[in-house]
């Protein structure tokens, strides 16, 4: 499976969590999104363009797993999703994307990141850039499940990161 | 020694400033954007900042602080999440002095800001 596009994003997260947090992140099937709705109570989504490619990325956490982000990160407990935790998740997006840039660039795709957007409530939605598809990456912090979330379109001529999850998922 | 912090996530200043304060660093200024930073800088020793801000970003900040003859030399690092290599290059040749691309260690930064102030200060280095 060709999951160049997906890759950079998860190689960013598995690096930040184990940098930032000392945990590994156990990965599950990927999928493609039905809807606009987040996974999770608390998201960071950050949008990224340019001339090969527009899209965003968005780290969606469940309250529990936010919860357990935090006091990894902080050493601190808490007992509900608060504006520190909020700007947690968003500085994780931001992280994640900026860390993914030099593998993007590699494969010869260069973008720049937008400041990090962060929504929060049960039920709530995500709104991505690209006008396509999100593929969904399923990821266990602790055991606590959290979503990583990513849309992007690319120059005509590639394929998109849609069509090659979902020919892996077929297949 | 006084250092500026500027840095849009609470999350992050607090990180910042408990790893400094493990190295006696514990004078801090903090701003959340490269314009509040400005108002900021006389009696600053070294600035730490990121670069993807709201307002006014940390290389345009560092832009304008270059462009003041009193501030050619002010020791200036740049903690941000933009991790290419060519975003590090323009950081360095806008007048940045030294790099750290997030995520990062207690120890990275340590060892990165006082390698710094031993460069560009060597007398009034921390500890």
């Amino acid at each position: 499976m060709d999951v160049k596009y997906i890759n950079p994003f998860i190689s960013s997260l598995n690096n930040t969590l184990e940098t930032m947090l000392s945990v590994s992140p156990g990965r599950n099937q990927p999928f493609l999104k039905s809807n606009n709705k987040a996974s999770g109570d608390v998201s960071g989504i950050i949008g990224f363009a340019s001339q090969e490619v527009v899209g965003s990325v968005a780290l969606t956490f469940p309250e529990k797993a936010a919860l357990k982000a935090y006091e990894l990160l902080m050493g601190e407990t808490l007992p509900h999703i608060n504006e520190e935790v909020q700007d947690m998740v968003g500085e994780l997006a931001n992280i994640v994307a900026g860390g993914a840039k030099e593998e993007f660039n590699a494969i010869g795709i260069v973008y720049h990141i937008s400041i990090p957007t962060v929504v929060t409530g049960k039920g709530h939605s995500i709104g991505h850039k690209g006008g396509v598809p999100v593929v969904v990456i399923p990821f266990e912090l602790n055991g606590l499940p959290f979503y990583m979330e990513v849309s992007m379109k690319v120059k005509p001529g590639l394929p998109t990161v849609q069509k090659l999850v979902a020919e892996n998922v077929a297949g | 020694m006084k250092v500026l912090v500027i840095e849009d996530s609470a999350t992050t200043r607090r990180i910042i400033k408990k790893n400094l304060a493990a190295f006696n660093l514990t004078d801090i200024e903090e701003a959340e954007n490269g314009e509040e930073a400005l108002a900021k800088l006389d009696g600053i020793d070294i600035v730490l900042t990121d670069w993807n801000m709201p307002v006014m970003d940390g290389l345009t900040m560092v832009k304008t602080i270059r462009a003041n003859p009193k501030y050619k030399d002010l020791p200036i690092m740049m903690i941000t999440s933009q991790a290419a290599k060519k975003e590090v290059i323009e950081a360095l040749k806008n007048g940045v002095n030294g790099y750290i691309v997030k995520p990062f260690t207690a120890a990275t930064l340590a060892e990165k800001v006082k390698g710094l102030l031993a460069r560009c200060n060597p007398v009034s280095e921390a500890e």
